[in-house]
């Protein structure tokens, strides 16, 4: 007995050192490490989601800033944007979030409620920080009750985006504040003539809807709450079924069967609301030629629409917000920086960068175009309001949207579902 | 006689052929449609990118090899191959320690007798409950305070430490299923449980460790979450997140290297399968028989 009790702890043993050595073979690979070193060079982590284009651009811009700043490495992650945020939410509630990482204007209220926002007023009061000569009062977009918590690096904004030869063969014309009534009118004109279909399915689109209540004086969100009545959705909704049924919205189950495919570039509708810089997806999909339209208006002058943001954010515990901001500073305002980066962000938010690039092919030049039009005609108004649960939002508009448009659910349930799933998101 | 019975065969045999045919056109139909995906994938990994979303066809008009040979230039300045030896060093790792692992802590829970052992039994079962989000963020939380993340220890130091509840029941039922008088003879010979362990039970359970080891392997290369979570250099990422990267949200999707990548990715999965599968079969049929 007492042999055999030996063996056993002899037993346990080897399978303890098994464990350690495996832990230590795998600990060989380790070489992490985000803090300083000896001779005082520093390393950030910063982290941005987007397509290969974007991230070779952006590793430029980093070697010109780790020209111009020696002591400061920066280690770039970078993923797509699924990714990025599944990815974040984990490292926020780790206390392990990247440095400096790309943010969109619906999570800044979301992280800020978490305290993982650094509040970068301070480091512009401290100097590292350049917050002068931002476009169009863009500047604003990072602002949350009074705090700088992030700063926008490229403008965009709503838009129409059409098929030009459909429009052109069908003999329609879009033109800067024609209202709803002339768009449809226009789309059953198309539909008519062309036997297809006229829009992909506007009414499951939270930031369009948003802007048609901007129309009506009223907003998708208030800060803390939604902005319109369960009326005005059920109303907006059954508006929207009823053109699904008669073939002026293109057919859900089509939309579907397309996928990842926008079913403007497969031909099914002849146009699509989207964000201004997303729209250099369809001429790489599709067979036509696309263009941006003004967004239809209520009184024949207000489109509602305002400029939304892409940013930059720090971490709250960074422990290096000096540089960190000088990061920030570099990248937002260098104009070297500007004419690598182009409108991949959206339209350069500051005048230094905005000079300097100069957009040489059709989709870049007639973003610009698109954006100096909608800036002159004076309808840019102030952004709507993004609560925390804003992305949440976001996504259970479009699926319910989506199901309004299958018939699966009437109009007015699925105003109830979306109230009370926007009811659990802000309490989220 | 004869020729009383003679028909009677004749139309049994016959029957017999039809039900055959039946059977085979049946199954050939069935495994049309379950290869289908396969083919269409293979099919789209010869299209050019614009196609693949595109067109309906099965097979490219025009086969085109640019998607292969575009893997070729890397993605976002990463090399393809980096994707492919971090992910095959992430599934050997498992592999070699969740059989390690699994089957020492099997042949405690199967062979010896001691205080507690059907509580703790319970217990390891009981974590197979555990949803794994749950655990998330509290395991990330330990990792990073052992300044761990970014590394593959996260990824793999659980299996070291038989944490893969469901590996190691199935080899303790099958433990259990070996001979004693194998044990008793081993131990007359002089053998402790060390021994009987390693030159006993371990070439005995070889089907549930080659089970064991395929589905840990075939779990750790697809394996999503873990990597997307624990490793933030770029140059660390495995094959499923480097796939991730051909996808772009708000611009142009590499679709055709894409699918050429997850052809590509499919291939050690099934060499590894092919590789492990015959001993499989071949340990089932003479476990406990052979000298």
């Amino acid at each position: 007995m007492g042999t055999s009790r030996n063996v056993e702890r002899r037993t346990i043993l080897k399978a303890a050192g098994a464990s350690a050595a495996a832990l230590g073979l795998g600990a060989t690979t380790a070489c992490g490490g985000d803090s300083g070193s000896g001779d005082g060079t520093v390393t950030l982590r910063y982290a941005w989601w987007g397509g290969e284009p974007r991230t070779i651009a952006i590793k430029k811009t980093i070697a010109l800033f780790e020209k111009k700043y020696p002591k400061i490495k920066i280690k770039p992650e970078f993923t797509d944007y699924e990714a990025f945020w599944e990815k974040f939410q984990t490292q926020a509630s780790g206390g392990n979030p990247p440095d400096v990482f790309q943010n969109a204007v619906g999570f800044l209220r979301k992280y800020d409620k978490r305290g993982v926002l650094m509040d970068l007023k301070s480091q512009a009061d401290a100097g590292n920080l350049d917050l002068e000569n931002f476009r169009n009062g863009v500047l604003a977009n990072g602002q949350v009750d009074g705090k700088q918590i992030g700063i926008p690096v490229g403008a965009n904004t709503m838009a129409l985006v059409i098929d030009l030869k459909a429009f052109e063969k069908a003999g329609v014309e879009a033109k800067f504040g024609w209202t709803w009534d002339e768009y449809f009118d226009a789309l059953q004109t198309i539909q008519d003539k062309l036997k297809i279909a006229g829009d992909t399915g506007y009414f499951s689109i939270m930031y369009l809807y948003d802007l048609y209540l901007r129309q009506n004086g009223k907003a998708f969100f208030t800060d803390t709450d939604l902005g319109f009545t369960e009326d005005d959705l059920t109303q907006w909704w059954e508006d929207g079924y009823k053109r699904v049924r008669s073939g002026l919205v293109a057919d859900p189950k089509k939309i579907e069967q397309v996928k990842p495919k926008s079913g403007l570039s497969a031909g099914l509708a002849a146009s699509e609301f989207t964000w201004d810089n997303f729209s250099i997806r369809y001429e790489g999909e599709g067979e036509s030629d696309y263009g941006l339209a003004p967004i239809p208006t209520t009184d024949g002058k207000q489109t509602g629409q305002y400029l939304g943001s892409l940013m930059m954010s720090a971490f709250s515990g960074t422990k290096h917000p000096k540089e960190v901001a000088q990061f920030i500073s570099f990248m937002v305002h260098d104009p070297e920086v500007g004419k690598i980066m182009g409108y991949d962000r959206g339209i350069l938010a500051t005048t230094e960068q905005y000079d300097a690039f100069k957009p040489a092919d059709a989709n870049n030049k007639g973003v610009a175009a698109y954006e100096e039009e909608v800036a002159k005609a004076g309808v840019l108004g102030k952004i709507t309001p993004h609560p925390s649960g804003t992305d949440v939002i976001e996504a259970a508009f479009l699926r319910i949207g989506g199901e309004v448009a299958q018939g699966r659910t009437k109009p007015a349930d699925a105003a109830k579902a979306l109230f009370s799933e926007a009811k659990a998101a802000f309490a989220g | 006689m004869t020729s009383a019975t003679s028909p009677a065969l004749h139309t049994a045999n016959e029957r017999r052929r039809t039900g055959s045919i039946a059977w085979h056109v049946g199954a050939l139909a069935l495994l049309a449609v379950v290869l289908y995906p396969v083919i269409w994938v293979v099919g789209a990994s010869f299209k050019p990118s614009k196609d693949i979303i595109a067109s309906l066809d099965l097979l490219p008009t025009k086969p085109v090899w640019a998607n292969f040979s575009g893997l070729a230039d890397g993605i976002s300045g990463i090399s393809i191959s980096s994707f492919f030896w971090n992910s095959l060093m992430y599934a050997v790792l498992a592999v070699v320690g969740v059989v390690l692992s699994s089957s020492l802590t099997a042949y405690a829970f199967a062979k010896i007798r001691f205080a507690g052992r059907n509580l703790l039994f319970t217990l390891m079962i009981g974590t197979l409950l555990l949803p794994y989000h749950v655990l998330l963020i509290p395991q990330y939380v330990l990792f990073r305070n052992l300044e761990l993340t970014d590394t593959l220890v996260p990824l793999v130091a659980g299996k070291f430490l038989a944490t893969e509840a469901f590996f190691v029941f199935l080899m303790v039922q099958f433990m259990r299923g070996l001979p004693r008088e194998l044990d008793e003879a081993a131990k007359l010979d002089g053998c402790g449980h060390l021994r009987t362990y390693w030159s006993i039970a371990l070439p005995l359970s070889r089907p549930a460790l080659i089970t064991s080891a395929i589905f840990t392997f075939i779990n750790a290369w697809n394996d999503f979450m873990g990597p997307l979570i624990y490793l933030n250099t770029p140059d660390k990422y495995t094959v499923s997140l480097g796939l991730m990267m051909f996808r772009d949200q708000e611009g142009i999707s590499n679709y055709g290297s894409m699918i050429a990548m997850s052809l590509v990715a499919l291939v050690p999965v099934i060499a590894f399968f092919m590789a492990f599968q015959r001993y499989l079969i071949d340990g089932m049929a003479t476990s406990g028989l052979k000298g």
